[in-house]
């Protein structure tokens, strides 16, 4: 009864906007308490934070991250894709989509891709005859596209989560990133078919190709080329370990931007220092609370129970997926995606392995259902962030990315009822 | 901005405290990659790193989000689920605020309190955690930090009740 108050007292503070790691301490707090244990036990759990080797691609990458988007990558970005894709009929579209998904995975999907990518693509777009609309809703849903690839945070954060809950077989994290590959791609090309149908009607864009343009964009760019080339061949070919990628990512991002372009002076890193370790602050401390938090929950067999009684519900694997892309969906556009996962994946993944479904598939599962949720109203973080960057009514927001939100929901359905395109490279 | 209220000299002494907080997060950030970079050139060149680099480095990692998040407090950018102070009006949006700040204080309050004890019985105890490090040493950043991020919320408490209503809205 009074565990139920409490409770109850909890949700509510939560719900009027206190710091969500509070929240989590203090019902693990009260489920020590209630067994008797010293709340010293909170200290210790915490302190598992400094256990995890994979953690330590999280500040490095994000680090990476915002020195990429304090400098001017984003305009050398959208010029090489544009030389690239941008003589084609829709190619501007494309162009966005690409750009974007790029841009995210690298920055972490914090809302940055809007404020530096979608400034250049948004009148970009208008210009070149797209409609208003039709450019409101391509920016603002592509602010979370990306996701799927890594580096992105979230993924990595996943990966970290699932890896120390033990639950069903073992994966690296080098799976989670070749599983994010071909759903992040399906995704890609269904918004680029989408945006190409709809715009079918519009005269060629009067960009054409010419090698000169291209070899200059080319030259302008040229030494953040190799980024993606050694993250992928890194990563993905097996030569260095995440954490190690990551170290050599910020290390070069700082010596390119810093000493190369000088797009950003040495007396700016403390801040873009600061900030980074900011949003890293804000995840590691709830993710330590939250150690604490599942420690209580699985020792009250909170998820057991959990099963039990969706087992006796649902029977079915079917039933349980679609069940669960509700309930994500749902959660996407209340919860962030950082306290979504901390908080969701402990209760779910153990489930969802019992109806058999694999760690690294759910993995891709949550991860694609919470992009929409970044700009599911009434909550989605970018829906905010296009409002006051554009100086749109939300409500305008909402309709311009109806349609986005539909493609993409298609591409969660894919994603969700056929695991093989996520388990393609097992 | 929150300050506005303090004497000049204390808003002066907050902010040398702030730029201080901001060096230190740096300096880390930079030792950690440092050190971290390090541990690599030597294990591919030498086949072989520092025995306890690595365990270092996630310590630093700790200590890093553990500032991270003290300087999170400050800047008021703890993930929360902001559900409904956006329609309240501005009364009501500081008696939420008011609300839960007090608890958010309360609850870090204990957690600095708890950890405190855990930091001084390992004190005691006397373990190392590596090389001639000892083991309380590298938890103390927990209550340091609790600590901290207890003092603002609970000024940041004290703001919202004694602020006018105008400055509120």
């Amino acid at each position: 009864m009074t565990a139920t108050v409490l409770f109850v007292l909890l949700l509510g503070v939560a719900v009027l906007g206190a710091p969500l790691f509070a929240v989590l301490l203090a019902v693990a707090m009260m489920g020590f308490y209630s067994r008797g244990i010293d709340l010293s036990a909170v200290a210790i759990e915490i302190y598992r934070i400094a256990d995890m080797p994979l953690l330590l691609a999280l500040p490095f990458f994000a680090f990476a991250g915002y020195v990429v988007a304090a400098s001017r990558t984003s305009e050398r970005l959208v010029r090489l894709t544009r030389l690239f894709l941008g003589w084609m009929p829709g190619g501007l579209a494309i162009v966005s989509l690409v750009a974007c998904a790029l841009f995210t995975a690298f920055t972490g999907a914090s809302g940055v891709t809007i404020v530096a990518l979608g400034a250049l693509l948004y009148p970009a777009l208008t210009q070149d005859g797209y409609g208003e609309r039709f450019s409101l809703g391509l920016v603002t849903s592509s602010g979370s596209l990306g996701l799927l690839f890594p580096p992105s945070v979230p993924l990595i954060l996943y990966g970290v989560i699932a890896q120390q809950l033990g639950v069903g077989p073992f994966f690296a994290i080098e799976e989670l990133f070749w599983a994010g590959l071909l759903p992040g791609l399906l995704m890609l090309v269904l918004l680029s078919g989408w945006s190409l149908w709809t715009n079918r009607h519009m005269a060629r864009p009067r960009q054409t190709f010419s090698s000169g343009e291209l070899f200059a964009a080319v030259r302008e760019a040229i030494w953040e080329l190799p980024l993606p080339v050694f993250l992928i061949a890194g990563i993905y070919g097996g030569y260095m370990a995440v954490s190690e990628a990551a170290i050599i990512t910020a290390a070069y991002v700082v010596v390119v931007e810093v000493f190369i372009y000088r797009e950003i002076r040495i007396c700016q890193l403390p801040e873009i220092m600061r900030d980074s370790m900011v949003m890293v602050g804000g995840i590691l401390l709830i993710l330590g609370v939250s150690l604490a938090f599942t420690n209580y929950l699985i020792d009250a067999e909170v998820p057991m129970r959990l099963f039990n009684l969706i087992q006796r519900l649902v029977a079915d694997k079917i039933v349980f997926l679609i069940l669960l892309n509700i309930l994500l969906l749902i959660l996407g556009a209340i919860l962030d995606i950082f306290s979504a996962l901390v908080i969701m994946v402990p209760l779910i993944l153990p489930v969802a392995v019992s109806y058999g479904i694999d760690p690294v598939h759910l993995g891709i599962i949550f991860l694609a259902n919470m992009q929409i949720g970044y700009f599911t109203p009434p909550v989605g973080m970018n829906l905010f962030i296009a409002s006051y960057r554009f100086e749109k009514p939300v409500a305008e927001l909402y309709r311009a990315t109806i349609p986005f939100m539909v493609v993409l929901l298609a591409a969660v359905l894919v994603i969700t009822y056929w695991p093989q395109l996520s388990l393609f490279f097992r | 901005m929150t300050t506005s209220a303090a004497p000049r000299g204390l808003r002066r002494l907050q902010q040398i405290l702030h730029r201080l907080e901001d060096l230190i997060i740096a300096g880390l950030l930079t030792a950690t990659m440092g050190l971290a970079l390090y541990q690599i050139v030597l294990r591919n060149v030498m086949g072989a790193g520092i025995v306890w680099g690595d365990i270092l480095i996630r310590l630093m990692v700790l200590w890093l989000g553990m500032a991270g998040a003290m300087v999170a407090t400050r800047q008021r950018k703890h993930i929360s689920v902001d559900l409904v102070t956006r329609y309240l009006s501005a009364g009501w949006r500081r008696a939420a605020e008011s609300l839960t700040t007090l608890f958010a204080g309360a609850i870090c309050l204990i957690a600095f309190y708890t950890s405190l004890q855990f930091v001084i019985s390992e004190r005691a105890f006397g373990s190392l955690a590596f090389a001639q490090v000892p083991y309380w040493v590298c938890v103390s950043i927990l209550p340091a930090a609790f600590l901290v991020i207890a003092v603002r919320y609970l000024i940041q408490f004290w703001l919202t009740l004694t602020r006018s209503p105008k400055a509120a809205s």
